[in-house]
């Protein structure tokens, strides 16, 4: 009986996808190289602080991403929506009772901890698309197949924004994408729930948005099967369209110039575009080799206050150079390709889409981040996974490691 | 499980794949560009263009007085700082080395200002404050090999020497924790003055500005080489200047007046106000808190025992003495209980029980009436008033005056004063442990009552406009510099209703008869030109010689001015405080004839 139980338990860790896992060590440990790196010329303890609250966090990543390689496939799949109610209730809790910091309600306090509770929604938002996704009743090819799970992104995305925080919002919105695609819903309605979007950016130049309606006029008049539905996206676009403007205005100043800032980094005096000035020149700077451990001298970024956080990849950069760079994005993508396999080798519909709302969280997170710091992208304040500061975000990261190999294991 | 299998076409596995490699070769690509092909650029960014952020501080506004005399404005001082960053590298003790055999302080110390006054590593930290000219001239003419070490100006407050008013303006101090961490979000920094007493802290956020910033670019030496093109100059906004009610030439009249003495002066328009004059002796000078005051300043002045930093006008305490006898007066006449042609007969004590609670004048004065009785200010007559009053109506009386509550004047901790009532007593004395007697002693603004000065002159105002109520003010106006206009403060205003006419008749000719009649206990105070309303107070005191009150105002018909004098231990108010307040009075309407004449 206990050799049976001992051989269960060997089989068990057989199972494990263990280089997945050393990839998210190694990443992890680099990021705190960095964030070491970034507390020695300050000669100020509450940077040593931040080194050690990501410890801690740490710590509590590892225990909690060890429970949830333990959480039976069953469970996940019968409790889904529970979980998924349970995320939206989190997202709420913030405005009953939590932290107003800067105008903005996105965290709540733990004794001496702040967490922020939009990032673990984002996991059981997964489990919640992924469910309806697989369940065996849907019918993949109806728009009801795009509708429902459009619903599901609505809500987060409409209590977050009103936090607000416009970039996490829209993530909810674009995971949706590549899990509607895995799941095998046509491209056509993909295309449909991606429209609006392209409508609003042509909107802001009449030349682009009269390109973009004439192009929207075709692909749905090739695919006029549907004439009712075909017929209302295109008044939903073309009205979305007149309406963008009016909705720019309304926005918050400083989204207004975060998003500006994107187009004329340079020129900016207000001072969104000149961390990204700083970013790109401590990046530039580091060359191919980089300038070694805590020798950044491209100092100027030392005092900004996002560098342990939004902006850690330019101190990678800077430090370690090009060959840093490389290795670090390499590891990264081994880890997307690794998960993505998995995704597509999992026996049910279930698992796979789970792998493949983790491998959309974490690839939009990398590739806007770093995007942000090379000056690709505007200003969003969303944070590096395993490297950056943030203990919420990191514990998040850990769960949707845990949930991949979990359903990797070949039981 | 009711779960679908997976079956994704491998396909849409080959678009995932594709897609994510298109990304990160976007990323690699832009890396490549960054650090290899604009390589050269990015490192002579790095080296030249490091950043130097100098706040620029804001003045405060100026304060004048009523007619646009300057009172307070601004000096410069140049302070001396070093950036963190320039001296922590390699050479920096060299820097320290020669910096301290100019400015005479040893490394070690410069050390620990900086640590002191840091702000972040790019953050000038202030070593020395108001260095002098040489010090300055040396360092700037070896600029180069000072990197990291440069000069700010600041704004300091400079005071008029024509004038104290050290109690009406107050003085300004370095932000402690506390007020910090209640005013971050203001902007307030460590460092920073903040108004600590007077109208400097009252109207602080309207004298306060708005601090800007310089981004400068240096070069590796520290050598400033301009401004930053990308970020421009925040420019400080000034603090807007405050206008005061304050009359300063017959403020510093009466600050000459109350030399040497332990008083308050407080003049003030009784019709809207707005005070005119405000004097509480002993005072202290101004100009010691120009910049950030020495300890030993400070310590000075806080130990001193006769206490220059305590407003008395605001802050003290004092039983009104005789002046009470109106709200006594008052409260019977308006209610009712006797009429105005009531009469006692004072043979110079008044008997209750087996004690005898005597007049101030031994002989008595044989038989007052009402407006006798307050120009007399007969202590029997009252006695056998408050009698007939109870306690309730009293205390209801002088609460309706403003007695027992804040003025409402513009400057900080003002004090309440103590009207007792019944269950003040009761809790003082124990339930029916007090007595008639009690009684006797609060009609005639003795025993447990307690006043401040400026209660006394809003009292005197009330008396003045028959029941007008105004808040005591110092501020009349300010100029607001963004909406670019004068901004009037407006006072409350009240008014009291269940006084008849016929009382406040009796009251003004009983005061009229205190000042103007021969007999009158403040004869001393008679004006030569305007007549002069008043009543005096002798207030005894357990610490020797009684407190001299006299509370009065005049009435020329398109004004009426409201005054309030104390002296402390200045024996009877009918002779030293009713003598300050001619002086004052005479003094007030020689300015204004002189302003006419002009």
């Amino acid at each position: 009986m206990k050799r049976r139980f001992l051989g269960n338990k060997l089989a068990y860790m057989k199972s494990i996808n263990f280089v997945i896992l050393a990839i998210v060590l190694l990443l992890t440990l680099f990021g705190f190289v960095v964030l070491y790196s970034i507390s020695i010329p300050l000669k100020v303890p509450f940077f040593y602080k931040t080194v050690g609250k990501q410890l801690i966090w740490w710590v509590i990543s590892v225990f909690v991403l060890i429970m949830v390689l333990f959480v039976k496939k069953k469970f996940l799949f019968d409790n889904a929506y529970f979980l998924y109610a349970g995320g939206l209730f989190l997202l709420i809790i913030p405005f009953a009772f939590g932290l107003k910091v800067s105008e903005t309600y996105r965290w709540i306090k733990l004794g001496t901890m702040t967490i922020q509770p939009s990032e673990f929604a984002k996991v059981f938002y997964v489990l919640g698309v992924a469910k309806y996704l697989s369940g065996e009743n849907v019918a993949i090819d109806s728009p009801k197949s795009v509708f429902i799970p459009l619903f599901m992104a609505a809500i987060p995305f409409i209590v977050i924004f009103n936090q607000p925080d416009l970039s996490t919002a829209l993530l909810f919105i674009l995971t949706l994408v590549p899990m509607l695609f895995w799941a095998g819903v046509r491209t056509y309605y993909i295309f449909l729930l991606v429209a609006p979007v392209l409508s609003v950016v042509t909107a802001f130049n009449f030349y682009t948005f009269f390109a973009w309606v004439i192009v929207l006029l075709v692909i749905l008049y090739l695919n006029s099967q549907n004439i009712i539905l075909a017929v209302s996206m295109g008044i939903v676009n073309f009205s979305l369209g007149f309406l963008t403007p009016f909705i720019w205005n309304n926005l918050k100043p400083y989204q207004q110039k975060r998003i500006l800032a994107m187009f004329n980094v340079w020129e900016d005096p207000q001072g969104v575009g000149y961390q990204v000035i700083q970013s790109q020149t401590a990046i530039g700077s580091g060359g191919l080799f980089g300038k070694g451990f805590g020798k950044g001298t491209q100092t100027h970024l030392k005092f900004l206050p996002q560098q342990h956080n939004d902006f850690v990849f330019s101190v990678v950069g800077e430090e370690y150079g090009f060959i840093g760079v490389i290795v670090v994005l390499l590891l990264y993508l081994v880890l997307l390709l690794l998960i993505l396999n998995a995704a597509y080798k999992a026996k049910d519909r279930f698992s796979s889409l789970v792998m493949i709302g983790a491998i959309s969280f974490l690839f939009l997170h990398i590739f806007i981040n770093i995007g942000v710091t090379a000056g690709l992208l505007p200003v969003t304040g969303l944070s590096l996974p395993f490297l950056s500061y943030g203990g919420s975000f990191l514990l998040t990261c850990y769960i949707f490691i845990g949930l991949v190999v979990n359903l990797n294991r070949r039981l | 499980m009711i779960c679908a299998q997976n079956n994704v076409a491998p396909g849409r596995k080959n678009v995932f794949r594709g897609v994510i490699l298109i990304f990160f070769i976007v990323l690699v690509v832009r890396f490549y560009v960054l650090q290899i092909v604009q390589y050269g650029r990015y490192v002579e960014l790095a080296e030249s263009n490091r950043i130097r952020i100098v706040p620029i501080s804001a003045p405060r506004g100026n304060i004048y007085d009523r007619n646009g005399n300057i009172l307070v404005y601004n000096e410069s001082q140049y302070n001396l700082n070093i950036i963190p960053y320039e001296i922590t590298g390699a050479g920096g003790d060299s820097i320290l080395e020669k910096l301290s055999t100019i400015i005479k302080l040893p490394i070690s110390e410069i050390k620990y200002r900086m640590r002191k006054n840091w702000r972040g590593i790019f953050f000038p930290a202030t070593i020395c404050e108001d260095i002098d000219f040489n010090v300055l001239t040396r360092v700037e003419e070896h600029k180069l090999e000072f990197p990291g070490v440069l000069f700010t100006y600041v704004p300091t407050r400079a005071y008029t020497d024509r004038v104290r008013a050290s109690h009406v303006i107050g003085y300004l101090r370095e932000i402690d924790r506390n007020s910090l961490i209640k005013f971050k979000k203001y902007g307030y920094r460590w460092g920073d003055l903040i108004g600590w007493r007077g109208v400097e802290r009252v109207y602080e956020t309207i004298l306060r500005g708005k601090d800007g910033y310089d981004y400068l670019q240096v070069d590796a030496h520290g050598k400033v080489l301009g401004e930053l093109p990308e970020r421009k100059k925040i420019l400080p906004r000034p603090g807007n200047d405050l206008f005061l009610t304050i009359d300063m030439e017959l403020q510093r009249y009466c600050e000459e007046v109350l030399r040497d003495t332990h008083g308050v002066v407080i003049l003030m328009n009784a019709d809207n106000g707005e005070i005119i004059s405000l004097v509480s002796k002993p005072d202290y000078d101004l100009s010691l808190f120009s910049g950030v005051v020495e300890p030993e300043e400070w310590n000075k002045l806080t130990t001193n025992p006769e206490k220059p930093l305590f407003n008395r006008a605001t802050q003290g305490l004092y039983p009104p003495g005789s002046v009470f006898k109106l709200i006594t007066l008052i409260a019977a006449l308006s209610e009712g209980i006797v009429d105005t042609n009531w009469t006692v007969n004072c043979h110079g004590y008044y008997k209750l029980g087996r004690r005898y609670f005597r007049c101030w004048k031994w002989s008595g004065h044989g038989t007052v009436d009402p407006v006798e009785a307050v120009a007399v200010s007969c202590n029997v007559f009252f006695y056998t008033l408050v009698r007939k009053v109870d306690i309730d109506t009293w205390y209801r009386y002088a609460r309706l005056f403003g007695f027992g509550e804040a003025t409402g004047i513009d400057l900080p901790a003002e004090e309440e004063g103590l009207v007792p009532n019944r269950k003040f007593l009761d809790e003082k004395y124990g339930e029916g442990g007090w007595t008639e007697g009690m009684k006797l002693n609060l009609a005639i603004g003795q025993g447990d009552l307690l006043v401040t000065p400026v209660q006394m002159v809003k009292f005197a105002a009330i008396l003045a406009t028959n029941g007008k109520i105004v808040q005591p003010h110092l501020a009349m106006m300010y100029y607001d510099r963004i909406k670019e206009r004068y901004v009037h403060f407006v006072p409350e205003v009240d008014s009291i209703t269940v006084v008849p006419e016929n009382v406040w008749r009796i009251l003004r000719k009983g005061m009229y008869e205190v000042v103007n009649k021969k007999y009158g206990t403040g004869y001393l105070a008679k004006l030569k030109d305007v007549t002069l309303y008043g009543k005096t107070g002798t207030a005894q005191n357990p610490l020797g010689e009684p407190h001299s009150w006299f509370i009065g105002f005049t009435d020329t018909g398109d004004e009426k001015v409201a005054i309030a004098v104390i002296i402390e231990h200045g024996g009877s108010g009918g002779s030293n405080a009713a003598v300050v307040a001619r002086k004052v009075l005479e003094h007030y309407y020689r300015l204004k004839a002189e302003v006419v004449r002009k």
